[in-house]
C-alpha cells in the first residue's frame, strides 16, 4: 500500500516537472523572440525587520506587472553607510547597482564621486509630459536632494524627522501637562520635576553616529548650522542651545548621556521620561513600552520656531546604459505611486515624499492607527535640508560628533564649538 | 638524480603555489599597496591620488586625537595582558596542579563562551551592563548603589569592552594554556614529589620555565588578537567614543577608511600596526623557536 502510493507520488511529480520545463521554455523563447527584458538591480538599506519586507513585496509586484523589466533588490547592511561602502566597491570593479538609496548625508560626495543620471534629465530623457516631478514633489521636498551646486541628485524617498515622545504615566503621575513640553525650557522645567520627584531621568537626546538631534535644537533657536557653504553653528544662539543641553545633562543631571540603543532601551523600560529620537523609532518604541506612550512635534526655545532638518534618503539613478536608466526611471515611478508608497510607509514608519502620497485616503487612515506619526507629518512641511558641507562633508559630520561628545563631557561650550566651526571651515 | 632533484623542486613549487598565490593576492599585494596609499591624500575613490610625502605619519604622532588613540591601544594591551593571559594562566595551573578533579568539566565550562559570535556578546553585555535600566543597574540599586555610567568614561569604557572581549577568549586561551601544562613531563613531577619540594616551588622553578614557548605563543596572541577581538564590542557599543576614549588603532583605522574616506591617514595607521605587529611576530619566532630547540 506504502509502495504503490509513492510510486504513484514520484509519477505525478516528475509529470508535473516535465509540464512546468515546457511550459517555462515555451515562455522563454516567446519572450527572447518578442522583445529582450532589462535587468536592473535595486540597492537598499531595509532589513527584513526594517521594511525589507515592504521591499520585496514592491519589487515582486513591479516584475508582475512590467514584462520586460526585472528588479533585483539588494540589501546592504549598515545602513546608508554600509550601502555607500559597497557602492564605492562597486565602482571600483565597474559593476554598479542601477538605482541606490542615498543617505542625505552622502549627497555631496555621492554627487562629486559617482556617475548618475539626475531625476531631471531621466524625465527630459524618456518622458513625453515633463511634469511627474513638478507634479509630485513640492519645492521644499526637493530641497532636501540638492547638492551644494543646488542641482537635484536623486528623488527624495524616505523622510524623517526628530519628535519628542513622552512616558504619559510618568507625566501623569508627577502631574506635568504634555502641552508644557513644547518648549525647550518646559521640558527642563518638567525634567528637574522628574528627577527630584523620582530620581529618573528626564530627558534622553539620540546620539547614534550623527548629530541631526542636535542640529535640530540648534535651529530651533535661531542658530544656523550652515551660512553661504561655511559652517556657522558657534554662534551666540548656537553656544546658548548647547549650552542648555549641556546644563541639562552635566549640572542639573536630569538629562541622559549614553550612546544610542541604551538610551532608547533607557526610555522604553521607564527609567527616563521624555525622548527625543526620530518618528523611524515609533513602531520599535509602541512595541517595547508597557506604559502610555505619546509623541508630539520638536519643542523649540521661547522666541524661536522649531525647525528640524530631515532625516532619510533619496532614489538616485547610477545605471550607465540607457535602456537600463529607462528601466530605472520607469521602477522610480513605480515607487512614488501613492499606493506604492503607503505600502513603504506602512513598513518602515518613514514619511511619504509625494504630495499625493500625504493626502491619501490610505495613509490618512494609517495616521489614525498610529498617532505618533502626526507630528512628525505635520514638521515636514517647515523642515530643512540636512546640512551637508560641499567639501569633506563626512569629516565635517564627524568633527560635530567629537564637539557633541566633548561639550557633554563637560568642556566649555564657547570653546568646543568655535574649535569645532574653525577645524571644518578650513577644509571648505 | 638531476631528474629526480628537478622533479623534486617542481613538486615543492607544484604544492606551494596554492598557499603562496592566495598570500600574495590577498596578504602581500595589499600590504604593499597600503603602504604605497599612506604617502596619498585620497577619499577611495576619487580619480585622483594627492602625493603628500610623510605629512599622514607625522600628523599620527602629532594630531592630539591620534596620540590619544595610541596611548588607549597601550592600556587595552595592558588589561588584555592580565584579563587574558594572567589570569588565564594562573588558573590552568590551579587547577592542572593544585585541583585533581573535574579538569575536563572546567575545560568545558570555560570554553563555551568562545562559541558565541561577539557581536552577540557584545550586545548583551551592553544591556546587561546598562547602568541605568540593565539587570545589573537594577541589583546594585536594590543594594543602595548607583552604577556609574561607563559609557560616559573612556577608562571605564575601555575596562568593560576588555571585559566582554575577555569573556569570549578566556576560555580558548585556558585550554590553550592548560595543554602546555600537560605536556610537561609527569616524571620530573614526580621527581619532585619525591623530595617532598613544595608545590609552589616546583611551578616556578620547573613547571614555568618548561611552558615558556607555550606561554609566550599565547602571550602575543593575547595582544595581537585581542587588538582585533576587541573591535567588535566598540563598534557595537562605543562607536570609540566618548572623544575616541574607548577607540583603539584598529577602530580608528577603520574610522578614518571606511567612515571618514580618510585613506592616506588610515593607511599610515595600519602601516604602523603592521610594524608593531612585525615586531612582536620577531619576539615570538626568536623565543618560541630558541626554547624549542634547547630542549629536543
Amino acid at each position: 500500500m506504502k509502495n504503490s502510493s509513492s510510486w504513484i507520488k514520484r509519477v505525478v511529480g516528475a509529470i508535473t516537472l516535465l509540464m512546468v520545463a515546457v511550459l517555462f521554455a515555451g515562455c522563454s523563447s516567446a519572450k527572447g523572440a518578442a522583445k529582450k527584458v532589462v535587468h536592473i538591480s535595486y540597492w537598499h538599506v531595509n532589513a527584513q525587520t526594517q521594511g525589507g519586507a515592504s521591499v520585496d513585496e514592491l519589487v515582486k509586484n513591479f516584475n508582475k506587472t512590467h514584462k520586460y523589466i526585472k528588479v533585483t533588490a539588494k540589501y546592504n547592511p549598515n545602513m546608508y553607510q554600509g550601502l555607500m561602502q559597497n557602492l564605492q566597491s562597486a565602482q571600483a570593479s565597474g559593476k554598479v547597482p542601477d538605482i541606490a538609496q542615498v543617505g542625505w548625508a552622502y549627497t555631496n560626495y555621492f554627487a562629486s564621486n559617482f556617475k548618475y543620471l539626475t531625476p531631471t534629465d531621466a524625465q527630459n530623457k524618456f518622458d513625453s509630459s515633463k511634469t511627474f516631478i513638478s507634479k509630485n514633489f513640492s519645492k521644499r521636498t526637493l530641497s532636501f536632494a540638492k547638492d551644494s551646486k543646488g542641482n537635484l541628485v536623486g528623488l527624495p524617498y524616505s523622510l524623517s524627522t526628530p519628535i519628542l515622545y513622552y512616558n504619559k504615566t510618568m507625566l501623569d503621575k508627577y502631574g506635568i501637562s504634555a502641552s508644557s513640553l513644547s518648549t525647550w525650557e518646559g521640558v527642563s522645567t518638567a525634567a528637574k520635576k522628574i528627577k527630584e520627584a523620582s530620581g529618573e531621568y528626564g530627558l534622553y537626546i539620540q546620539e547614534p553616529g550623527d548629530t541631526w538631534a542636535q542640529q535640530a535644537m540648534l535651529l530651533s533657536n535661531g542658530a544656523q548650522i550652515k551660512k553661504n557653504g561655511k559652517a556657522t553653528f558657534a554662534s551666540a544662539a548656537g553656544v546658548k542651545a548647547y549650552q542648555f543641553y549641556q546644563d541639562m545633562v552635566v549640572k542639573d543631571k536630569t538629562a541622559l548621556h549614553t550612546p544610542w540603543a541604551q538610551g532608547i532601551d533607557d526610555f522604553v523600560n521607564g527609567k527616563v521620561a521624555i525622548a527625543y529620537t526620530t518618528v523611524a523609532q515609533a513602531s520599535h518604541i509602541k512595541k517595547s513600552a508597557n506604559f502610555n506612550v505619546e509623541a508630539i512635534t520638536s519643542p523649540h526655545f521661547k522666541g524661536s520656531t522649531a525647525t528640524v532638518p530631515v532625516g532619510g534618503s533619496m532614489l538616485a539613478i547610477t545605471a550607465q546604459k540607457t535602456e537600463k536608466q529607462k528601466a530605472a526611471w520607469t521602477f522610480e515611478k513605480y515607487m512614488y505611486k501613492n499606493s506604492s508608497l503607503v505600502t513603504w510607509t506602512k513598513g518602515t514608519g518613514y514619511l511619504p515624499p509625494t504630495q499625493g502620497a500625504l493626502s491619501s485616503q490610505a495613509f490618512k487612515s494609517y495616521l489614525n492607527e498610529n498617532p505618533m506619526l502626526k507630528p512628525a507629518t505635520s514638521q515636514i512641511k517647515t523642515a530643512v535640508p540636512w546640512t551637508s558641507f560641499p567639501k569633506n562633508g563626512l569629516q565635517a559630520e564627524q568633527t560635530m560628533i567629537d564637539a557633541r561628545d566633548k561639550i557633554l563631557s563637560g568642556s566649555s561650550v564657547q570653546d568646543t564649538l568655535k574649535s569645532a566651526q574653525e577645524k571644518i571651515n578650513e577644509q571648505q | 638524480m638531476s631528474s629526480n632533484s628537478k622533479k623534486n623542486r617542481f613538486l615543492t613549487i607544484a604544492y606551494l603555489s596554492p598557499t603562496a598565490i592566495i598570500l600574495l593576492v590577498f596578504m602581500i599585494i595589499p600590504i604593499i599597496y597600503t603602504l604605497y596609499l599612506s604617502f596619498f591624500d585620497w577619499n577611495l575613490i576619487a580619480p585622483t591620488k594627492d602625493f603628500v610625502g610623510l605629512k599622514n605619519y607625522t600628523s599620527i604622532f602629532t594630531d592630539p586625537v591620534n596620540r590619544k588613540v595610541l596611548l588607549n591601544t597601550v592600556f587595552y594591551i595592558l588589561l588584555l595582558l592580565v584579563l587574558n593571559f594572567l589570569i588565564p594562566y594562573f588558573i590552568s595551573i590551579i587547577v592542572k596542579f593544585f585541583i585533581s578533579k573535574m579538569q575536563t568539566s572546567y575545560k568545558i565550562i570555560f570554553f563555551i563562551p568562545s562559541l558565541f559570535s561577539l557581536v552577540v556578546g557584545a550586545m548583551l553585555f551592553s544591556w546587561i551592563m546598562n547602568p541605568v535600566s540593565g539587570p545589573v543597574a537594577f541589583f546594585v540599586r536594590y543594594l543602595g548603589v548607583a552604577l556609574p555610567n561607563w559609557t560616559n568614561s573612556g577608562a571605564m569604557a575601555i575596562v568593560m569592552l576588555c571585559l566582554i572581549t575577555n569573556w569570549k577568549v578566556f576560555g580558548y586561551n585556558f585550554v590553550l594554556l592548560l595543554t602546555g601544562l600537560g605536556s610537561v613531563p609527569q616524571n620530573i613531577i614526580d621527581a619532585t614529589k619525591m623530595d617532598n619540594i613544595p608545590k609552589w616551588r616546583m611551578v616556578w622553578d620547573i613547571v614555568l620555565p618548561l611552558n615558556k614557548s607555550i606561554a609566550f605563543y599565547v602571550l602575543i596572541l593575547t595582544i595581537v588578537q585581542g587588538l582585533q577581538y576587541v573591535f567588535t564590542p566598540i563598534s557595537v557599543i562605543t562607536q570609540g567614543g566618548p572623544y575616541y576614549g574607548s577607540s583603539n588603532i584598529l577602530y580608528h583605522t577603520y574610522l578614518n577608511a571606511f567612515v571618514l574616506y580618510k585613506t592616506g591617514n588610515a593607511s599610515a595607521l595600519a602601516v604602523i600596526t603592521f610594524l608593531i605587529f612585525l615586531v612582536l611576530l620577531y619576539l615570538e619566532i626568536r623565543f618560541v623557536e630558541g626554547r624549542t630547540d634547547r630542549y629536543e
